[in-house]
């Protein structure tokens, strides 16, 4: 799932519980998925720092991404 | 300019050294085309004079030269004696032939000349001048031998206003509407955060530089991949086209930029090339336009998903500030802890209300399954209210599965269900005691 989709669906669950009642055993499934959402969210935001790349096309036609500056 | 001597000049008469530029050649062309008799001796024919033989071509009646030769001699004498030359003027009558041949008349206020623009040559032009329309010529001066006629060979046209560009331009964004390429419904939503970003521009234009500043000072965790390509001169349709088809194949990219910093309107005039705006529409991933010109739209922006007026407009469009994600992420997650505890204060009352039902219902039979019951409704206050919640509760509904929370709305001998988290205790009532009646603590 994308990090939007993620978010997106964690807006849902919070909607959902703030919205309206509902039976126990599903508000806890909906709470767990939405800290499932949470936790990959929130690690996708701390990924390290990415470097330029230079998108080229081999010889042989095989694209390949390289530091711009290697 | 240049005064070659063309060959058969001095045949008809040693006209070499007098053509200077444009004015003079026309003047030598005047004198060339009363009959041939009375010109050929008299102005600087004198040297020759007493050499010539009335026996030469053209020199007395009984040597006439035919009409065909007059007018081919005429022909190369000029091709010959004129270097191409840049020529304004007014386009009348212009005719697209068949052939892609292209004929018309440039004129000013007091003169003309016809003019032909051959299908190879026309073919490089941006679009065919509208009548009436100024433009600068390069053409190659040159005699027309069926008609007689002096004419304009024309290689190059270029419009000395914008009307040329201008109506190339209108004519390929019809064309392209017309298709729906710049549909509204075809655009596309830029992602929330691309994990990589594709640029298409030249790798050492300030177009790039600058998008990598912004990229990096407001979502250092997004990949910026650069797509090499030149962005103006005569090669670089192709090459834009190249390295969107790269990053198209390539399919890592969330989002690409296409586009280069200001210039001339020649120097963006490939974001207005036929291949290039069909290839960034034809991109699988939302491409953002940054052509840096404020007045100029360019057929690639109307086709983007989104227009930029500048490399880092089309960069902080590209992606999100990596603060303001992370407050939003943050935020979600408070209100969700809070959304959840507001459920279990919920589901808590609600629980409270149908234990009434229960131990009513269930007090004698079932004695022990009332106490459980209680004990199940008085670990939920000790324990983490989720774990404990998971654990454990009943809800009592009648056969049809609506929830009971009223003693007075069932009658002894009414078939009821327990719901429990495991699963359900089908049960009959026994009697009721409507009545305030204090459970769970």
């Amino acid at each position: 799932m994308s990090f939007e989709k993620k978010v997106q669906r964690l807006e849902e669950i919070v909607r959902a519980l703030e919205s309206k009642d509902m039976s126990l055993e599903k508000g806890l499934k909906l709470f767990e998925e939405g800290i499932a959402c949470l936790r990959d969210a929130s690690t996708e935001l701390s990924k390290a720092e990415a470097a330029v790349q230079v998108l080229r096309e081999r010889t042989d036609g095989i694209l390949e991404a390289t530091d711009l500056r290697a | 300019m240049n005064s070659r001597p063309a060959r058969p000049a001095a045949r008809s008469g040693g006209r070499q050294g007098d053509t200077q530029g444009e004015p003079d050649t026309l003047a030598l062309f005047d004198d060339l085309e009363p009959p041939p008799a009375p010109v050929a001796p008299r102005p600087e024919g004198r040297a020759r004079r007493p050499a010539a033989r009335s026996d030469e071509p053209g020199l007395s009646p009984e040597s006439a030269i035919s009409v065909a030769t007059l007018t081919l001699a005429t022909r190369d004498i000029i091709e010959g004696a004129v270097e191409p030359l840049w020529v304004r003027g007014e386009v009348v009558g212009l005719k697209e032939h068949r052939s892609g041949h292209w004929y018309f008349t440039l004129k000013d206020e007091n003169a003309q000349i016809r003019c032909v623009m051959w299908a190879s040559d026309a073919r490089r032009a941006l679009a065919a001048p509208d009548e009436g329309m100024t433009i600068i010529a390069l053409g190659k001066l040159t005699v027309f031998p069926a008609r007689g006629e002096l004419q304009l060979r024309v290689l190059r046209i270029d419009s000395s206003g914008d009307g040329l560009w201008r109506k190339a331009f209108e004519k390929l964004r019809k064309k392209l509407e017309a298709e729906g390429l710049f549909a509204t419904e075809r655009k596309r939503p830029i992602p929330m955060l691309p994990s990589c970003v594709a640029v298409v521009t030249s790798a050492d234009g300030a177009a790039l530089h600058d998008i990598v500043s912004v990229v990096s000072r407001r979502c250092p965790i997004t990949q910026v991949v650069v797509a090499h390509a030149q962005v103006q001169g005569e090669d670089a349709p192709k090459s834009l086209v190249k390295a969107l088809h790269r990053v198209a194949r390539w399919g890592k990219a969330d989002v690409v930029i296409l586009g280069r910093g200001g210039g001339s309107r020649e120097d963006l005039w490939a974001f207005n090339d036929e291949r290039v705006v069909r290839a960034a529409a034809g991109m699988p991933v939302p491409v953002i336009s940054a052509v840096g010109h404020e007045v100029d739209v360019t057929l690639c922006d109307l086709a983007a998903d989104l227009r930029a007026a500048t490399p880092s407009a089309a960069a902080e469009a590209a992606v999100p500030r990596l603060s303001d994600l992370v407050r939003h992420v943050r935020r979600l997650g408070v209100d969700l802890r809070d959304a959840a505890m507001a459920q279990v204060e919920s589901a808590k009352e609600r629980l409270e209300d149908v234990g009434v039902a229960v131990a009513r219902a269930a007090s004698h039979p079932i004695e022990r399954r009332r106490l459980a019951l209680e004990g199940i409704a008085g670990r939920l206050h000790a324990l983490s209210p989720l774990a404990t919640l998971a654990r454990g509760y009943a809800v009592i509904t009648d056969d049809e599965g609506a929830t009971i929370t009223s003693a007075t709305a069932i009658q002894p001998g009414d078939a009821i269900v327990a719901r429990l988290h495991d699963g359900r205790i089908h049960a009959r009532v026994e009697r009721t005691e409507p009545g305030e009646e204090e459970v769970n603590e």
